[in-house]
């Protein structure tokens, strides 16, 4: 049979599906569509979707014999057996008490093909019984009604037992109060037991006070609890933390049991990113989770994050993670802008700031291997899974208020020199003058406490004003207060619902500076008939930042004076920074740095983001085993921002305008099939194929503009000078995968996967790639028999390819642009200075991945180990090349970047009691990078040759001869520079989290600690400190000048002694002859990241105000550095999400936060 | 499973689908399929999309191909905005006409930081790529050989201006990226100005006044090839006279060459690019918005960014020995802000008020910092001020270095009054404030005659002194020039902790990447250069 018939004369344009006539007439619509829609590149996606759909129905109709039509003819036949007989034709389970069965009355029943409700309808008829239908199980229960209506045919033997027994009353749910429905509660040595209802109530009659009741609850601890004296039990469940009954979420949504895992998961709970919140949720991973490693911004409320998992697995291209919201990746663009002039970032947030952590359910982290792999491209550097809250069936509406508030200060005070004062050459200022020249010089006279002019012309003491008088004296406390109100609810599974509004109100510690978040979110379901499943979830959130401080360098900053202003002035007096004709007044000679009060008062920039996440699904169960899903998600993003400075700032008189606008759009449909299916009772199937298609566009105005015409009136329309500019950027991603899951036993379990991607941004020819996984698991523990110290262990292994293109669009076509404007009527063409590439190829990540899972004494002890390589070849890298080729960057597939390392999960209970219990985890990460390949012809990539790790910090330092002694110019009498040299990692190869948590009675206390080792941090803001004569290791020399010994560059001694009044020149210039000497330190750390003390309020003695539960906490974010090398600085300095970690420079005070959380449901 | 080659497996697989289907097929019926083929249908919809793949990453925004013309006013404006700061805190400051009291951005006035001569080089991913590429376009037809040949002088103006900053630069291999060759060889700055005389030559010869030009996207000439040809003859002038250090013979041969062709010496022939005070940034003269958006910002604020005036040096020059012998271009270039007792400053450009900032004299700011002149912002600093290229005033007295030298039969003084007018005139330029009256030129030369009677030196100082003013704001040449001659005599600065000994640096030093990224060429250009890549090293024809 041919099945492809190219049509004559249109050559490769239709290819034609020829099939049999039996069926050709069912799919004769699709062909037709083939052919119409088709072109003939296309054709092999059409074919793999195809052949797996096809593949899907061959299943499929194999699977005929399973439906939900129940076939049965029998007279007085025991109830079990038309159970069994239901279970084997529908492949529904039953879930009962056996003693409940016993009191069912044998059934009398003829159905053919008739539906299973209807026929369970039938059966429980007339028994003492009822039942409700959960997914695929039938929950048999005893029939409520009859413990409440006497007039029941059964009361005699409700007497009966209530005559010899106690009849216990209870109700069951769980930590957070919640009710649990279906916990099987049994006596404890017997077969009695029963199960709770719809609102968690059960009531069992026991023999006498001795007895002990046994509840057992998927995914929660077993609880044994003696009744005693008691009559009505209210019993708490506690999650279990062990590996053998939980389940997680997986790719797509898709839930599994995870003992079936071949990779390594980290669920993380929504609740422990309530209490001692972030405000950029991606923060409180910090710690959190082996392997992750998270870079908050200081950069104020609303500031960017940085995650990366297991180390950066390309060179230059993004190493983020993808974010998924409820299986659909979000936008996580960073709104960081550089503003106007020099170098200065206003951080405006990124996409993951907008998720209001009082709407997450649970977070997942995929840090590789298969899971991952299905996500795609965007997948290589791991993805986190936020799956948001939704409603539960329940009796009423349940509303939950979480309010949190807190006050940040300064996380640490830099340790400077207070011997020297403000002036230089050893001289304190005579002059006002003078003084503005040293305004940020501390070169000056020892202080003495006499009067000296200073900036304004005004005498003050030469005492010291240390920057932690001035960080007091200009800051404020910082504020967060965040109110959520959540309502859920649904009477049936045919609808539930939950409806959030959230708001955030912040106040940076830069006077004047807030930011504010407001957040709703909706989330639907409805089971519609038996078979279809509806889902939506809509968050329309609006983001407002206002005077977001400048970080990074000195111009519109107000740190630059914070942090350098000459150690004897207050920082007060420069207030309120400009004069009566609202012109800056300088506090030095240097207008690029800024009079704090002038930015604050004078200065501003505002920015909002309108976002709104709007995705719904239907899903379609075909047949029992057999669904279809399709869904659809839209990510739209509108950002506007605008920044200034007045007529009258000292470095641009007359003003200078930015404002912009981009509306950023993601777009994702997705359809998916999955097909379950249990074999010879053994073999457990599970098969997934699909399709995904994802389109982004972002347009953007930027207007720019100086000189301000009329004074405060702030408008581009005001302006002399102007221009604008227009970006539009699409790019788009087709994509075909499918997965097949086998699990034999409950004991070994297999996973493949695969994949095809096309990519918009490369060319075709160049655009596609295939990318397989497989993985396996072991339980080691079900397999063998194992000492019983060990109650589960698990081994897995997997490996995975991640192909992507890690390319911006338009990057691979050289380009040559219009001028804005032209040149007096003439137009201008412009070019790039980067090289692109047509001919580049897809990157594809290779993971190696394996591990075990084990768990000791009983569960009390747990191990997770994992061991990964991770290798990226053909990576995608904008090279610097040599600028005489023409161009200072080439666009090239270069080389190979691995990253090895080594994660470990220690869980522990050391004590468990009834009243106390100390849970501990502890997790440790180590990565290795290493830049493994280059491109011919490229020796470094970033000056970081092969063999050494990725983000390696190189630079020079002062250069010394074989012997190890500095070599001076004889000239000028400074050290000679080095070659470059390497002064270590930006990234930490080393991470590790510890959380413990005490629960005592209702009390519970959370502290999680953080640390990172190995890597270095350049501080930009150090070398100035230096320079400028405010750091400790400026003191040698000021009281009689320092003498310098060493070697010329002939290798003859030298020496030379610079006087007190160089000493200034001699420091700033030695900072600047080799910066990074001056400003690089060890980055190690360990913090004291978060700490909640948590009461849960007695509320049963309100049941009057019918709150369900009440807690009410203590609340602590970055309280304490434990360790760090530097006195300098905030060892966590970040100011840019960008690759090149380990830099920080000018920023405002990280902050340490102080609050209290309340949390009440009613 | 999604297999990458699945055409195969397709058809054994589509088979087993047809023969399950026909043994399947009453009991089919039974179920629904409607919601697979609602699932197939949109499998294929988003496969449909793959053809707008290659449609999505077309920027609608950018032009895909070289536009020659476009390209070449482009060239023109880059090249002659390059690195401004680097012209003002290296040359205008080591030249000593610009002091600042700034330790960081001065490398210049105290020989410090060598930051901004680097800049200098990126040229090669800017107008000297984007010349390259309209030279490589302009080839391909022969209708467009006046473009060419326009094309091809301003490489070499673009050139000479590397090659004598940085004495050996890639040139024969360089700007070939595009073919994937990344790490081009240095040539010998001898061969270079070789191929550059070479260059000049045959663009002159084959400019054509009958064929097409850029026209209008010229924005020194509007295509004129007769102006053109006049340029390339003065560009073989002064780079000729470049040689003179070095190899007289060669020099001689293409000053001669060059005065034989024809170089500008008429006022209305200068090479300039006009710009405009709109409300486009980018049609700002570079260096008066560098000037002062980076230093002097505001007259009404006595505080300059860098910390920058004009040089005693400088103005002690223009100011001459008495009233009789003043520069009347010191009122022109020069103004002191005085202090009004109503409040703000005026900028006055008054004789007597003009003081000079001394080099490298202060670490901090001044006392008497607003006493100190600057540049006058209605002449130097306007924003629509044009940018001289090569003027007359340069060849005339190039003319009379010639002259003088004996390679040039025309009278020196007659070339030497020459240049000093149009040196003056060009001032007329730079607005109503620049105008200088035939009279103050005439006096001027008075009472500043040509030295007939001098020697050689006495007379290649003068001429070297004139050009020195000419070059204020043409720094490149300037510095060239001044290390080619020697005059005007400069004392050199001392700072305390200066990194040339208290030497006047003679050369930029090439930027370290080159030694990460074109290891093997640079060092051995390094090697044979003085094995010295610092501000010290000196070019080839810059023979000690």
């Amino acid at each position: 049979m041919n099945l492809f018939t190219k049509t004559e004369g249109s050559l490769g344009r239709v290819a034609t599906l020829d099939i049999k006539p039996t069926i050709a007439g069912r799919f004769r619509f699709f062909n037709y569509r083939i052919s119409q829609l088709i072109s003939f590149n296309s054709i092999l996606l059409v074919m793999k979707l195809t052949f797996i759909l096809l593949l899907v129905i061959i299943l499929n109709v194999r699977a005929e014999g399973y439906s939900q039509k129940v076939t049965y003819s029998g007279v007085n036949v025991p109830i079990e057996k038309v159970f069994s007989t239901i279970k084997k034709q529908t492949g529904y389970g039953f879930f009962f008490q056996k003693e409940l069965i016993s009191l069912a009355k044998p059934v009398t029943i003829n159905a053919v093909n008739e539906d299973i409700s209807d026929v369970l309808v039938a059966i429980f008829k007339d028994q003492p019984l009822e039942f409700s239908i959960k997914n695929k199980t039938i929950l048999v229960l005893k029939r409520a009604a009859i413990v409440m209506t006497p007039q029941s045919n059964l009361v005699g033997i409700e007497n009966l037992l209530e005559e010899k027994d106690i009849v216990v009353k209870g109700q069951i749910s769980d930590a957070k109060g919640e009710t649990l429905p279906g916990v099987s509660i049994k006596i404890k040595g017997t077969t009695v037991g029963a199960t709770t209802d719809v609102d968690g109530r059960f009531t069992i009659s026991v023999p006498d006070n001795n007895s002990i009741l046994v509840l057992t609850y998927i995914g929660y601890q077993t609880q044994e609890v003696a009744v005693g004296d008691r009559t009505t039990l209210n019993i708490k469940l506690v999650a279990a933390n062990t590996a053998l009954t939980e389940v997680v979420v997986t790719a797509l949504g898709i839930s599994r049991e995870k003992k079936a895992l071949a990779y390594s998961v980290t669920e993380v709970k929504g609740e422990e990113f309530t209490q001692a919140r972030e405000n950029n949720v991606a923060n409180a991973f910090a710690g959190k989770i082996a392997g992750v490693n998270v870079t908050g911004m200081s950069s104020g409320p609303g500031g960017s994050s940085r995650v990366i998992i297991r180390g950066n697995g390309s060179l230059s291209g993004n190493n983020q993670p993808l974010y998924v919201i409820n299986g659909l990746p979000m936008n996580n663009t960073a709104r960081s802008q550089a503003q106007g002039e020099g170098a200065t970032i206003l951080d405006r947030g990124d996409g993951i700031s907008a998720i209001n952590p009082d709407d997450i359910e649970t977070i997942n982290v995929l840090k590789g291997g298969p899971a991952a792999a299905l996500y795609g491209s965007q997948a290589a550097n791991g993805v986190i899974l936020i799956t948001t809250k939704s409603g539960k069936a329940q009796k009423g509406l349940g509303v939950e208020f979480n309010s949190n508030f807190t006050v940040g200060s300064p996380s640490m005070y830099p340790d400077l020199q207070y011997v020297y004062g403000q002036g230089l050459d050893g001289v304190k200022p005579l002059t006002k003058a003078q003084a503005i020249s040293s305004g940020r010089l501390s070169f000056g006279a020892k202080m003495d406490g006499q009067p000296y002019v200073q900036f304004d012309g005004v005498m003050r003491p030469n005492s010291p004003v240390n920057v932690k008088d001035n960080w007091k004296n200009f800051y404020r406390p910082s504020t967060n207060l965040t109110n959520t109100i959540a309502f859920s609810g649904g009477n049936s599974a045919a609808l539930t619902y939950r409806v959030s509004l959230s708001d955030l109100e912040a106040q940076a510690m830069e006077p004047g500076s807030s930011y504010a978040r407001q957040t709703g979110n909706v989330s639907l379901r409805s089971v519609l008939g038996k078979r279809i499943i509806v889902e939506t979830t809509l968050q329309y959130n609006v983001e407002k930042g206002k005077n977001r401080p400048g970080n990074g360098y000195a111009d519109n900053t107000t740190s630059w004076a914070t942090n350098l202003l000459a150690n004897t002035v207050d920082i007060r007096n420069l207030a309120p920074g400009y004069d009566s004709n609202f012109n800056e007044v300088q506090w030095q000679q240097v207008p690029e740095a800024q009079n704090p009060y002038f930015v604050i008062n004078r200065m501003g920039n505002t920015d909002s983001k309108n976002r709104f996440m709007g995705q719904a699904s239907v899903q379609y169960n075909i047949l029992d085993d057999l669904s279809v899903k399709v869904s659809g998600m839209r990510d739209i993003d509108r950002f506007d921002s605008m920044d200034y400075m007045p007529i009258g700032t000292a470095k641009r008189p007359r003003g200078l305008f930015n404002s912009g606008t981009s509306f950023v759009t993601k777009t994702t449909a997705q359809v998916l099939l999955n097909y379950n299916k249990t074999f010879f009772n053994d073999f457990q199937f599970t098969a997934m194929a699909g399709g995904n298609i994802e389109r982004n566009v972002a347009e953007s105005t930027r207007n720019f503009g100086a000189e301000f015409i009329v004074p405060d009136f702030i408008s581009f329309s005001n302006l002399a000078l102007q221009s604008a500019t227009v970006g539009l950027s699409r790019f788009g991603q087709n994509s075909a995968f499918g997965s097949a899951d086998i699990g034999y036993k409950s004991l070994l379990y297999f996973t493949f996967t695969g994949r095809q991607d096309w990519f918009s941004t490369l060319n075709p020819g160049n655009n596609s790639i295939f990318y397989p996984s497989f993985g396996t698991s072991f339980i080691l523990s079900d397999a063998i028999k194992l000492p019983s110290i060990i109650s589960f262990a698990k081994i897995r292994a997997s490996w995975a390819q991640v192909g992507g293109a890690t390319v911006s669009p338009y990057q691979i076509n050289q380009l040559y642009s219009f001028e804005q404007g032209g040149h007096i009527g003439r137009p201008v063409q412009g070019t790039s200075s980067a090289l692109s590439n047509p001919n580049l190829r897809p990157l594809t990540s290779t993971t190696y991945e394996g591990g075990v899972d084990m768990q000791f004494l009983n569960n009390r002890l747990g191990l997770d180990f994992t061991y990964y390589n991770r290798k990226t070849t053909d990576d995608i890298l904008s090279t610097p090349i040599a600028v005489t080729s023409g161009y200072s960057s080439a666009l090239l597939n270069v080389g190979e970047l691995s990253n090895k390392g080594v994660e470990i999960l220690l869980t522990g209970t050391p004590i468990k009691s009834n009243k106390f219990t100390w849970d501990v985890s502890y997790n440790a990460a180590y990565n290795k990078s290493t830049i493994e390949k280059l491109a011919p012809g490229l020796s470094t990539v970033g000056g970081v040759g092969v063999g050494r790790p990725y983000n390696t910090l190189r630079g020079r330092t002062y250069l010394t001869n074989a012997s190890g002694v500095r070599v001076y110019n004889k000239l000028s009498g400074y050290e000679v520079q080095s070659p470059e040299v390497e002064y270590g990692q930006g990234v930490p190869p080393y991470t590790m989290g510890l959380a413990n948590n005490f629960r005592y009675k209702s009390f519970s206390l959370n502290v999680l600690l953080d640390g990172k080792f190995g890597n270095v941090v350049q501080s930009g803001l150090s070398r100035y400190m230096y320079r400028f004569g405010l750091s400790k290791n400026t003191l040698p020399g000021r009281e009689n000048g320092l003498t310098v010994t060493g070697v010329d560059q002939t290798g003859a001694p030298f020496t030379k002694t610079w006087p007190v009044d160089q000493m200034d020149t001699y420091y700033n210039n030695q900072a600047s002859i080799s910066p990074l000497t001056t400003s690089v330190f060890d980055g190690d750390f360990i913090k004291l990241r978060s700490a909640v003390l948590s009461y849960r309020l007695p509320v049963s003695k309100l049941q009057s105000l019918k709150i369900q539960s009440a807690d009410i906490s203590l609340v602590s974010r970055n309280p304490f550095i434990l360790f760090s090398h530097i006195t300098d600085f905030d060892p966590e300095s970040a100011y840019t999400i960008g690759n090149n970690q380990g830099q920080s420079s000018n920023t405002i005070p990280r902050t340490r936060e102080f609050g209290v959380n309340l949390i009440v449901r009613f | 499973m999604i297999l990458p080659k699945p055409a195969g497996v397709r058809i054994s697989n589509h088979d087993r689908l047809i023969s399950i289907k026909n043994q399947k097929n009453k009991q089919m019926k039974n179920l629904s399929f409607k919601p697979i083929y609602t699932a197939l249908i949109l499998a294929i919809s988003l496969s449909s999309c793959t053809k707008d793949l290659a449609e999505l990453n077309k920027n609608p925004n950018a032009y895909e191909s070289v536009n020659a013309n476009f390209l070449f006013t482009k060239a023109q404006l880059a090249a002659i905005g390059l690195n401004p700061s680097g012209n003002r805190f290296s040359n205008m400051q080591m030249l000593q006409q610009e002091a600042t009291y700034s330790e960081v951005t001065a490398p210049g006035d105290k020989y410090f930081a060598e930051g901004s001569v680097r800049a200098n080089w990126s040229a090669y991913s800017g107008c000297l790529n984007q010349i390259q590429l309209v030279v490589n376009e302009t080839k391909k037809d022969p209708a467009s050989i006046n473009k060419l040949a326009a094309a091809r002088i301003w490489k070499v103006y673009i050139v000479h201006q590397l090659t004598d900053l940085y004495g050996d630069i890639p040139y024969s291999e360089a700007l070939n990226g595009l073919d994937g060759k990344y790490q081009p060889k240095y040539d010998l700055q001898v061969d270079i100005y070789k191929d550059m005389f070479k260059e000049l030559e045959e663009a002159a010869v084959a400019l054509d006044a009958s064929k097409p030009t850029f026209g209008n996207s010229d924005l020194f000439y509007g295509g004129n090839t007769v102006k053109w040809k006049k340029f390339a003859y003065s560009m073989m002038l002064r780079l000729g006279m470049r040689l003179t250090k070095i190899d007289a013979v060669m020099a001689k041969t293409w000053v001669e060459k060059a005065i034989a062709g024809g170089p500008i010496i008429d006022d209305a022939d200068l090479t300039r690019a006009p710009y405009a005070d709109g409300g486009l940034l980018s049609n700002r003269n570079p260096f008066s918005e560098h000037m002062r958006v980076l230093d002097y910002v505001d007259g009404q604020n006595p505080l300059n960014v860098q910390g920058s005036k004009i040089s005693m040096r400088f103005i002690d020059h223009l100011k001459g020995n008495s009233t009789t012998t003043k520069d009347p271009r010191l009122n022109v270039i020069s103004v002191l802000w005085v202090k009004q007792p109503a409040g703000g400053y005026i900028a006055d450009t008054a004789t007597a008020l003009q003081k000079g900032m001394q080099n490298a004299k202060f670490n901090g700011y001044p006392a008497d910092f607003e006493t100190y002149s600057e540049p006058n912002p209605n002449t130097v600093m306007r924003y629509d001020a044009p940018v001289i290229v090569l003027g007359a005033g340069e060849v005339h007295f190039l003319l009379a270095e010639a002259s003088i030298r004996g390679w040039f039969s025309g009278n020196a003084a007659t070339s030497y009054d020459n240049g000093v007018k149009a040196a003056m005139k060009q001032w007329s330029l730079y607005g109503a404030g620049g105008a200088i009256s035939t009279d103050k030129v005439t006096t001027y030369l008075k009472y500043n005659p040509f030295l007939t009677a001098g020697t050689f030196n006495q007379k290649l100082e003068q001429i070297s002194t004139q050009r020195w003013v000419l070059g204020y704001l043409d720094q490149i040449e300037n510095f060239s020039n001044w290390r080619r001659t020697g005059y005007p005599v400069l004392i050199p600065t001392n700072y305390p902790g200066n990194i040339t000994g208290g030497r006047i640096p003679r050369r930029y030093i090439v930027p370290e990447s080159e030694e990460t990224l074109n290891r093997e060429n640079f060092l051995a250009a390094k090697a044979r250069q003085s094995g010295d890549n610092t501000l010290l090293s000196r070019v080839w024809w810059d023979k000690e």
